[in-house]
């Protein structure tokens, strides 16, 4: 039987890539979100419906959004686990059947998971794969790893090693990853709770307090994550950046323009300084507000230092940055700059400690960018699963009809032995 | 959504991005599927960003053709046909500074492509049983049973008879679950036929592991438990030439993609009855738990503390 | 036939709470071991007669006891093939959190369709009264669960149908 090409679909708590393996790019990028009717869900329980099939009456992603007036939005993804399995059923439902078009009994599919995701989750994704849709196989990998994967596509690696220090910093949570052989090391994760949304609403912010009172309240959102991605970018120095924007505001300054949803009517927005303010909130976080204040080179330094220490060198080594939020221009210089100087200060510590006597090799920092940074882990994913073992290492139908759902609490990892 | 669509989704939106004049053009490079086993190929030529393939591989395409689907495409893509890719059976090329007068449209009978495939032994059986009918002495031995073979293990026949075109589809169930389901549809489905509102629909029979009488002389036919036969009658009133045959021809052609989704649908929807019940039962018997004596005591400030 | 589920449903509580009462024994086969006798079912002192109380010949629970635990097996009513088919289905998403459940067991014994374990830790922490409680409940919601999953399903089944004919205007 030919086999066809593997799906791969990547939920994450803000927006869902789905597409097949091998190609380069994922087919949809939808927000991962599900719209259900209010009136026919708030019924006592759906135990009491026995109408007819009000439960297909959702919409996922762009078309929930646009639905949103007359329809509930759902979340259904929290802190990149899935926390309601009813909704994320019918979403990858109406994902197969609407958007993928693809018989789930002729492939094999590969589904992401977010690190420290305990396996009763595993189970019950492998439970509602294999009963519901009858997939044939099903892999389910970690963010991470993928991630990595995705990473050997730049010029700057020269190795293809599954050790390296993960930043995926995506719509909801920022998290730093260590993975040493394929393996997270779970007990050195760290999250950075500023992520995608909140570099929005510090955008937000910052134009309504230069009164930028032209953008229309409900499109204030939109607007400033349309700025942010634009327009943003990773300054070397915010004094030097203010200074600059004072001298030659011509170049500095942009214009950006909306039109309003309702009434139609075009607008301008002036955009400034929010220009390297908000990636620099990841540097810098007390200028966004006073509750979280290490800044992210500094935790990406704690992470590696509680890693077991024959796996620092190469953690610092390759550095692979991940997610929509690392996207800003010079994000990767700056983070590289930074790291490297935190790690030079405690060496020269320790050789001043020991008297001179001690001398280290430098340390190696080295933060990898690529092109497919906004979905490395889609990418990464969809690199797995066209090379040829990928079927070798899925749980088919077979072992879970065999065995059960708890097939799905170990995956092999790929590349390792045995 | 409770019918499924009948365009392929991937190739409009990817056409839609690309034939937007405000996007520049880039180069292109996927693979996708859609139901049924078809495969899809989407690409720039080499060094041409401008210049857009698409190509289609599917089993049962030389079947396809000879039932006359190169007629149909012709009609439904003339300019646009190009010569297949190798690897693939049939293949569109657009060049993004030529569309032609209405892109928009190009775009909608793109993402019908495999429909529109499909529509060649339909529209010949239609047109046959038509002039069947004029004819006195129409011998029914005339009428030539097509068979697509467009799934491993399931095909569809049509078939013209003086007065009616019957459509057979023969489906496998793998799962014992599904054949199940599948049955107490067929049961809900004849039970909707009956009603009068419904009586201009094509007539609906369904038979499991027995062929139906039409096709049972066809070789090679499986004799399992876990085959079932679905039969379409279609009057003339079904397929009026115009929006109504094109309706239909698109609705049939869905049909086992329609049922299939729904059993899994209908899967999708006991579990999610059963989570409710689960964590109902989990309520109750958390009641017979006595209540937590954790020992934690509560000062009058307001502070709690737990004597250990 | 409902005449009959109150007395069935009265005779499987009153042997219930006769049977649960439960007391630590340590193994007597194993050193230092500590194991659900009706379970292991070595030592035949430690076993009490188990009992059938059918209600019919498709519908009945089996009760076995013994100093230390209590199994009880559950034969749920399947009249057609779709019931059958739902009931596995549904007994098999139970025992799948059968560790959110406790007292529930991975696989039911041969004949019947689900079972479950009640050790004297479970009596320890939990009111007797209200686990029997638990259980008649369970046996009553499993029943009506199962004929309105099957409604359900053909209620579903008939709006999907509908919808596809109605298109053939």
């Amino acid at each position: 039987m030919s086999r066809l090409a593997p799906v791969v679909i990547d939920n994450g708590t803000g927006f869902t890539k789905m597409g097949f393996a091998g190609n380069n790019d994922p087919s949809f990028i939808q927000p991962t979100v599900i719209a259900t009717n209010p009136t026919t869900s708030n019924q006592s329980s759906n135990l009491a419906a026995k109408r007819g099939a009000e439960d297909l009456d959702f919409y996922i992603g762009d078309e929930a959004v646009a639905n949103s007036k007359t329809y509930a939005l759902n979340y259904p993804i929290r802190h990149g686990q899935i926390d309601n399995w009813d909704h994320m059923e019918r979403y990858w439902e109406q994902s197969i059947f609407k958007y993928l078009r693809c018989e789930p009994e002729d492939h094999s599919f590969l589904l992401t998971e977010p690190p420290l995701n305990p396996p009763e989750n595993r189970e019950n994704t492998a439970e509602i794969m294999f009963e519901s849709f009858n997939v044939q196989g099903l892999y389910i990998a970690v963010q991470a790893v993928l991630a990595l994967a995705a990473s050997w596509t730049s010029s700057k690696v020269s190795e293809q090693t599954l050790t390296g220090t993960v930043i995926d910093s995506g719509d909801g949570v920022t998290h730093v990853i260590p993975v040493a052989e394929g393996y997270v090391i779970g007990s050195s994760i760290k999250s950075v709770p500023i992520a995608g949304r909140d570099l929005t609403s510090f955008v937000q912010n910052l134009l309504r307090e230069r009164g930028e009172n032209m953008i229309p309240a409900e499109d204030s959102m939109t607007v400033a994550q349309r700025i942010k991605e634009q327009y943003s970018y990773v300054c070397p120095d915010i004094v030097k950046e203010f200074q600059k924007y004072e001298q030659e505001g011509d170049r500095y300054f942009k214009t950006y323009e909306g039109v309003h949803s309702v009434t139609g009517q075009p607008y301008t927005v002036d955009v400034g300084f929010e220009r390297f303010l908000a990636p620099e909130i990841f540097f810098n976080p007390e200028i966004a507000s006073s509750d979280y204040l290490t800044p992210l080179p500094e935790v990406v330094d704690t992470v590696v230092q509680t890693s077991p220490i024959d796996v620092r060198r190469g953690l610092y080594k390759n550095i692979v940055l991940s997610g929509g939020s690392t996207m800003f221009e010079n994000f990767g210089k700056r983070l590289q700059r930074d790291i490297k100087r935190i790690a030079d200060t405690r060496l020269r510590r320790s050789e001043v400690l020991s008297g001179g006597r001690m001398q280290s090799t430098p340390m190696e920092v080295n933060v990898i960018s690529h092109k497919k940074q906004r979905y490395a882990v889609w990418f990464g994913g969809s690199l797995l699963a066209s090379t040829g073992e990928f079927h070798s290492y899925c749980h088919t139908k077979a072992e879970y009809d065999e065995v059960g759902p708890s097939i799905a609490r170990h995956n092999r990892v790929f590349g390792t032995v045995g | 959504m409770i019918i499924l669509e009948y365009s392929n989704r991937i190739i409009e939106d990817t056409l839609n991005a690309r034939f937007n004049p405000e996007n520049k053009p880039k180069p292109i490079e996927m693979s996708f599927v859609d139901f049924d086993g078809v495969s899809y190929h989407l690409s720039t030529l080499e060094g041409q960003d401008t210049k857009l393939l698409l190509s289609i591989r599917w089993k049962c395409w030389p079947e396809l053709v000879s039932y006359g689907a190169n007629d149909v495409l012709q009609r439904e893509y003339g300019p646009w046909i190009t010569s297949p890719e190798s690897g693939y059976d049939f293949s569109l090329q657009f060049d993004l500074e030529n569309l032609g007068a209405d892109p928009e449209e190009l775009i909608k009978k793109v993402g019908l492509l495999k429909r529109n495939a499909m529509a060649a032994p339909y529209e010949r059986a239609f047109d046959a049983q038509a002039m069947a009918e004029k004819e006195e002495n129409w011998d029914p031995s005339s009428s030539q049973l097509m068979a697509v073979h467009y799934r491993d293990g399931e095909a569809v026949y049509i078939q013209h008879q003086q007065d009616r075109v019957t459509v057979i589809f023969s489906t496998l169930f793998k799962e014992e679950t599904d054949r199940i389901f599948a049955k107490v549809f067929f049961h809900e489905f004849a039970e909707v036929r009956k009603k009068s509102i419904f009586s201009h629909c094509p007539q609906v029979l369904y038979s499991n592991r027995e062929p139906p009488l039409e096709i049972r002389y066809v070789p090679g036919l499986l004799d399992s438990e876990s085959q079932g036969y679905v039969t379409f009658v279609l009057f003339p009133r079904n397929y009026i030439p115009g929006a109504v045959r094109e309706e239909t021809i698109s609705r049939i052609q869905i049909y086992r993609d329609y049922l299939h989704y729904h059993l899994k649908c209908s899967k999708a929807y006991m579990h999610s009855r059963m989570r409710a019940r689960v964590s109902e039962f989990l309520k109750v018997l958390n009641r017979a738990k006595p209540e937590d004596n954790s020992g934690e005591k509560k000062l009058a400030s307001g502070r709690t503390f737990r004597r250990s | 036939m409902s005449n009959t589920l109150r007395p069935y449903l009265g005779a499987v509580r009153q042997t219930l709470t006769a049977a649960m009462c439960l007391e630590n024994f340590s193994s007597q086969v194993a050193e230092r071991h500590n194991k659900p006798e009706v379970e292991t079912s070595t030592s035949k002192e430690v076993l009490l007669n188990p009992v059938i109380i059918s209600r019919n010949d498709k519908e009945k629970v089996l009760i076995e006891t013994s100093v230390n635990s209590l199994r009880i097996s559950i034969a749920i009513k399947q009249a057609d093939e779709s019931e059958r088919i739902l009931a596995h289905k549904f007994t098999r998403f139970l025992t799948q959190r059968a560790e959110s459940f406790v007292i529930l067991r991975r696989k039911p014994i041969e004949g019947y369709d689900i079972s479950f374990l009640i050790t004297n830790a479970h009596t320890e922490q939990m009111y007797k009264h209200k686990l029997v409680d638990f259980i008649i409940q369970f046996m009553e919601e499993v029943d009506k669960e199962i004929s309105e999953m099957k409604l359900s399903l053909n209620a579903r089944l008939r709006a999907v149908s509908e919808a596809y004919l109605a298109g053939f205007n």
